[in-house]
C-alpha cells in the first residue's frame, strides 16, 4: 500500500519535473539550432532562426548573442551594411565591457573590409582612449595595423605589428611588401631625362623601348625642321607629335608604377586572405 | 497529505512553465513570424514562412503578402502564379490582377493595352487606367491623343505625365545623317551640333592644320613629308564624320535612356498606383 502511494506521489512529480524543464529548453534549444545552423555555414537560416528566436523571446535573454550571430552571418554574406545594423543591436544589449569590446571589434573589421577605413580608424581610437581596454591595447594596435594595410599603408601598418612585438609576423610581411613597391616619382622623373626610363625601371622593357623609338624619331623631325629653317613644321611636330609621346611616356611610366604597385597589394592581400592563419577581418 | 500538497503547490510553476513553452513553428506562430519578416521588408525569408503555412492557413491576406514578396525579390511568375490562390471573391482580387499587370511592366516594359478592357470596381478601374496608359509610354508609338492621355490623372501626377508624354512625342534627338553631313562640309560642326563644342572644335583645328601642312609641304616640294600630312589629315576627317554619327547616335540613347529611366522612377514612386494597404500597423 505504501508502495502505492509512493508511486501515486512519485509519477505526478516526475512529470512537473519534466514539463518545466522542456519548457526552460525551448530558447535554449532554438539559440544552439540556429548556432548549429551558423556553425554549418548555412548562413541564410541561421539568420532566419536566429531572428524568430529574438522575436520569441520576451526576456531579452539572447537580444547580445542572436543580435551578433546574425551580424556574423550577414558578414559572412558580405551583406556587410546589415551586419553592422545587427552588431549595433548587439551592442545596445551588451552584459559587460568584455562584450562591448567584441562587438565594436566586429564592427571595426566590417569597415576594414568594406574600405570604410576611416571610420575604422575613428572606432579604434575611441577603444584607445576608453580607459576600460587599457589592457586591450595589443589587439587595438592589432587591427590598426589591419586598418592601415587596408588603406594601402605598409609602412603604419609595420610600425602597429611592431608596438604589439619586434619580430611579430606581420610587421616582418608589412616591411617586405613595403620593400617591394616601386617608387612612383622616381619612375616618372627617369622618364623625364630619359624616355622609356621609368618603363624600365617597372620592368616594362617593351613599352620602354617603343617610347624611346617614338620619341627619338619625333625629336629628330623637329630638330631636323629648325635646323631647316622650317619652324613652323618644328613647332607643329614638336607640339603635335614629340609632345604627345614625350608625355604620353611620362604618364606611361606613372601607370605602369602604380599598376605594378597594386599587383604587389593584391598578391599581399590574397597571401593574408588564403595562407596567413592569425585572425584576420 | 504533505505530498499531495507539494504536487499542488508545484501544479502552478508547471502552468507558468507551460506559458513560456513557445511553438516556434506552430503556423500561428510562423504567421506572426513571417508577419514581422514583410513588415522588415525581409521578403525572402517572409515568403518562406508564408509558403510553409498557406496550405495550413487559409486566408488571402497571406496570399497577397506572398504575391507581394515574390514581387518584391523579382521572382514574377512565382508572384503571378500565386494569384490562382485569390479567390475571385477575394477583396484582394483586384490587387492581385494590378500586381500582376506591375510584374509584368517590370519584366517586359512595354504597353499593356491589351487588358484595357478589363472589368473591375471603380477605384481599381482608375489605378488600372493609369498604369495602361503610362505604360504606352514605354511603346514605339502613343496610341492616345494627349487628353484622353491626361483625364484620368490628378494634377501633380498629371504634369509629369504631360512633360513625359511631350518628350515621347518629339523628343529631342539629333539626326545622325545630318551631324555626318556637317562634319563632311566643316570639320568638327556635326559634333558641335551634338552638342560637343570641345571636340568639335578640336577635331576643327586639328584638321585645319593637317591640311594646312600637307598644302604648305606639296607647295615647297617636300613630298613626301606632304603626303604623310595628307594622310593624317584624311584620317582625321574621315574619323571626324564617322565620330559625329556615333555622337549623334549614342546622344539619342541616351535621351531614350534617360526617358525610360525617368519613367520608371517615375512609377516607382507612385508604386505602380498599387492600392494601399496597411499591412504593418
Amino acid at each position: 500500500m505504501t508502495f502505492v502511494t509512493e508511486l501515486f506521489f512519485k509519477i505526478p512529480l516526475l512529470a512537473i519535473v519534466v514539463i518545466n524543464l522542456q519548457a526552460q529548453t525551448t530558447f535554449i534549444d532554438q539559440f544552439y539550432y540556429a548556432k548549429k545552423l551558423f556553425h554549418e555555414e548555412k548562413y541564410f537560416n541561421a539568420v532566419t532562426e536566429f531572428k524568430r528566436l529574438l522575436f520569441f523571446d520576451d526576456t531579452n535573454k539572447y537580444d547580445f548573442e542572436a543580435n551578433k550571430f546574425i551580424g556574423l552571418s550577414y558578414k559572412e554574406g558580405s551583406k556587410f551594411s546589415d551586419a553592422i545594423y545587427y552588431f549595433t543591436l548587439a551592442e545596445k544589449n551588451v552584459q559587460n565591457n568584455e562584450e562591448l569590446f567584441e562587438t565594436r571589434i566586429e564592427i571595426i573589421k566590417i569597415n576594414i573590409l568594406r574600405r570604410s577605413t576611416g571610420r575604422a580608424f575613428a572606432l579604434l581610437d575611441s577603444l584607445q582612449n576608453d580607459n576600460r581596454y587599457i589592457n586591450k591595447k595589443d589587439e587595438i594596435n592589432y587591427w590598426r595595423g589591419w586598418t592601415y594595410i587596408f588603406s594601402d599603408d605598409w609602412e603604419n601598418a609595420s610600425s602597429n605589428f611592431e608596438s604589439i612585438s619586434p619580430n611579430h609576423e606581420l610587421k616582418i610581411f608589412s616591411d617586405s611588401i613595403n620593400s617591394e613597391f616601386y617608387d612612383v616619382r622616381l619612375s616618372k622623373v627617369l622618364s623625364i631625362f630619359v624616355p622609356g626610363a621609368g618603363q624600365f625601371y617597372t620592368g616594362e622593357y617593351v613599352s620602354g623601348l617603343i617610347s624611346l623609338g617614338w620619341n627619338v624619331l619625333w625629336g629628330y623631325l623637329t630638330i631636323n625642321a629648325f635646323v631647316d629653317d622650317r619652324i613652323f613644321d618644328g613647332f607643329m611636330i614638336g607640339s603635335l607629335l614629340w609632345w604627345r609621346f614625350y608625355t604620353g611616356n611620362l604618364q606611361n611610366a606613372e601607370k605602369f608604377a602604380v599598376e605594378k604597385n597594386l599587383n604587389i597589394t593584391n598578391d599581399a592581400l590574397r597571401y593574408l586572405k588564403n595562407i596567413y592563419s592569425g585572425p584576420k577581418p | 497529505m504533505i505530498k499531495i500538497l507539494v504536487i499542488f503547490l508545484l501544479i502552478p510553476f508547471c502552468i507558468y512553465s507551460q506559458s513560456k513553452s513557445i511553438n516556434f513553428h506552430s503556423p500561428e506562430n510562423k504567421k506572426k513570424f513571417a508577419d514581422l519578416l514583410f513588415c522588415e521588408g525581409d521578403y525572402l525569408r517572409a515568403v518562406e514562412e508564408y509558403e510553409s503555412i498557406r496550405d495550413v492557413i487559409k486566408n488571402d491576406t497571406i496570399d497577397i503578402k506572398i504575391m507581394y514578396c515574390y514581387s518584391e525579390i523579382g521572382l514574377f511568375n512565382e508572384s503571378n502564379n500565386s494569384l490562382k490562390r485569390i479567390s475571385s471573391n477575394s477583396p484582394f482580387r483586384w490587387a492581385g490582377l494590378h500586381l500582376r499587370l506591375k510584374n509584368k511592366l517590370i519584366e517586359n516594359p512595354k504597353g499593356l493595352r491589351v487588358f484595357h478592357d478589363m472589368p473591375s470596381p471603380p477605384d481599381m478601374s482608375e489605378r488600372r487606367q493609369k498604369l495602361i496608359l503610362t505604360s504606352n509610354l514605354f511603346d514605339e508609338e502613343i496610341i492616345y491623343e494627349k487628353e484622353d492621355f491626361l483625364y484620368v490623372f490628378e494634377k501633380g501626377e498629371g504634369q509629369t505625365i504631360s512633360y513625359f508624354y511631350d518628350l515621347k512625342k518629339n523628343p529631342p534627338y539629333k539626326s545622325p545623317a545630318l551631324a555626318g553631313f556637317f562634319s563632311a562640309v566643316i570639320p568638327g560642326s556635326g559634333k558641335m551640333y551634338v552638342g560637343e563644342w570641345g571636340d568639335g572644335i578640336t577635331a576643327l583645328l586639328v584638321t585645319g592644320l593637317l591640311a594646312f601642312l600637307a598644302y604648305d609641304n606639296f607647295k615647297a616640294n617636300h613630298n613626301t613629308r606632304a603626303w604623310i600630312f595628307t594622310g593624317l589629315g584624311s584620317f582625321f576627317y574621315a574619323g571626324n564624320i564617322y565620330g559625329s554619327i556615333a555622337s549623334a547616335q549614342i546622344f539619342n540613347a541616351r535621351i531614350d535612356f534617360e526617358f525610360r529611366d525617368g519613367l520608371n522612377l517615375f512609377l516607382q514612386q507612385k508604386n505602380y498606383f498599387m492600392p494601399e494597404y496597411d499591412f504593418c500597423n
